[in-house]
């Protein structure tokens, strides 16, 4: 996927993220309409290791930390408190696959119009008999039952996370079928009913 | 953020919580659901044969304070109104009534939709 490295404004080296540059050490001006990968010097797509990611979110976090812009002029210490802020959502939003999906899937939406509220044929009804036989497992307590249906909906949820990779690189090929998105919205809103039910369900001891 | 007081009221205290005979020709259920939060929302509604008021209404909710106490308002208010008079409770008015805060607007939208749903439901088997 195309990647666009912009340069440093001091030094003119390419910049890995849009928020520091490792070459000269300084903080960049960064736009408002930024995101989330840029930020932490990634290319655009779903595929993305979770070591080099977090390596980057500790070294970059070092780096801009507020702490060392204590004596810095007033500009710089904005710059490197707005710079930590946006940091830490982006890698919180992109560590996690579930958010990381629905993210890229927003940077999407902007390009292809998707029906945000889909869902399976009659996947309502059964979260509505669900969470219903949910209310009776747990004023009964069975423990039991309970460990049944939580291991029933976590494997249906982890099946939806494992499409994500495979949809998106699908997407990455054949970018003008629309059809591949909107499954992907369709994914992210069951995943969502299934979060909630699975919230529901205390932790076994 | 907090709720207001007529949210908890109907939050706490919820109206007409419960199901209707869904087999029944004269029970209408709407079932709906807002993905972006993971609420679904059900609203039944019991309609006179003969005068076509709605006698009855129950609701089941699974979702936020706000979306409960939508439903549960909504319930109260189709209650001895005639199907035309329900099918134009606007979310605007419980909003209003429930003073709810811009983001939990979409709460209100589910609760007239599940009407319409209930309404539509009703309709559609009674045709003919």
């Amino acid at each position: 996927m195309a990647f666009d490295q912009p340069a440093c404004h001091t030094c003119e080296s390419t910049l890995v993220s849009r928020l520091f540059c490792f070459s000269c050490n300084a903080l960049q001006p960064f736009p408002r309409e930024i995101d989330f990968f840029e930020v932490l010097g990634f290319p655009v797509s779903f595929e993305l290791k979770s070591t080099e990611l977090e390596e980057r979110y500790q070294e970059l976090s070092l780096e801009l930390h507020p702490d060392f812009y204590g004596s810095a002029p007033e500009a710089e210490k904005l710059l490197s408190e707005t710079a930590s802020a946006i940091l830490n959502t982006a890698y919180k939003t992109l560590c996690e696959p579930t958010l990381r999906a629905s993210y890229l899937l927003h940077l999407q939406s902007a390009k292809q119009k998707l029906d945000e509220r889909s869902l399976p044929e009659g996947f309502l009804a059964e979260m509505f008999f669900l969470q219903e036989e949910l209310d009776e497992l747990l004023d009964s307590g069975n423990a039991v039952e309970l460990s049944k249906l939580r291991d029933d909906l976590q494997n249906r949820k982890t099946d939806i996370e494992a499409d994500y990779a495979p949809l998106f690189k699908k997407h990455e090929e054949q970018p003008e079928d629309s059809g591949i998105l909107q499954q992907l919205q369709t994914h992210l809103n069951a995943e969502r009913y299934l979060r909630r039910l699975l919230e529901r369900i205390p932790v076994a001891d | 953020m907090a709720y207001s007081e007529k949210v908890i009221d109907h939050y706490s205290e919820p109206r007409n919580v419960g199901s209707l005979d869904k087999s029944d020709l004269n029970v209408g259920t709407g079932l709906v659901g807002a993905p972006e939060c993971g609420d679904v929302m059900k609203l039944q509604i019991q309609v006179d044969p003969e005068t076509k008021q709605i006698i009855d209404a129950k609701f089941k909710t699974f979702g936020c304070g706000s979306a409960i106490a939508s439903s549960s308002l909504a319930t109260e208010w189709v209650k001895g109104k005639s199907i035309d008079e329900a099918m134009s409770i606007q979310n605007t008015e419980i909003v209003e009534e429930l003073s709810l805060p811009p983001v939990k607007i979409h709460c209100s939208v589910l609760a007239e939709d599940a009407i319409k749903a209930a309404i539509s439901d009703y309709k559609s088997r009674n045709e003919g």
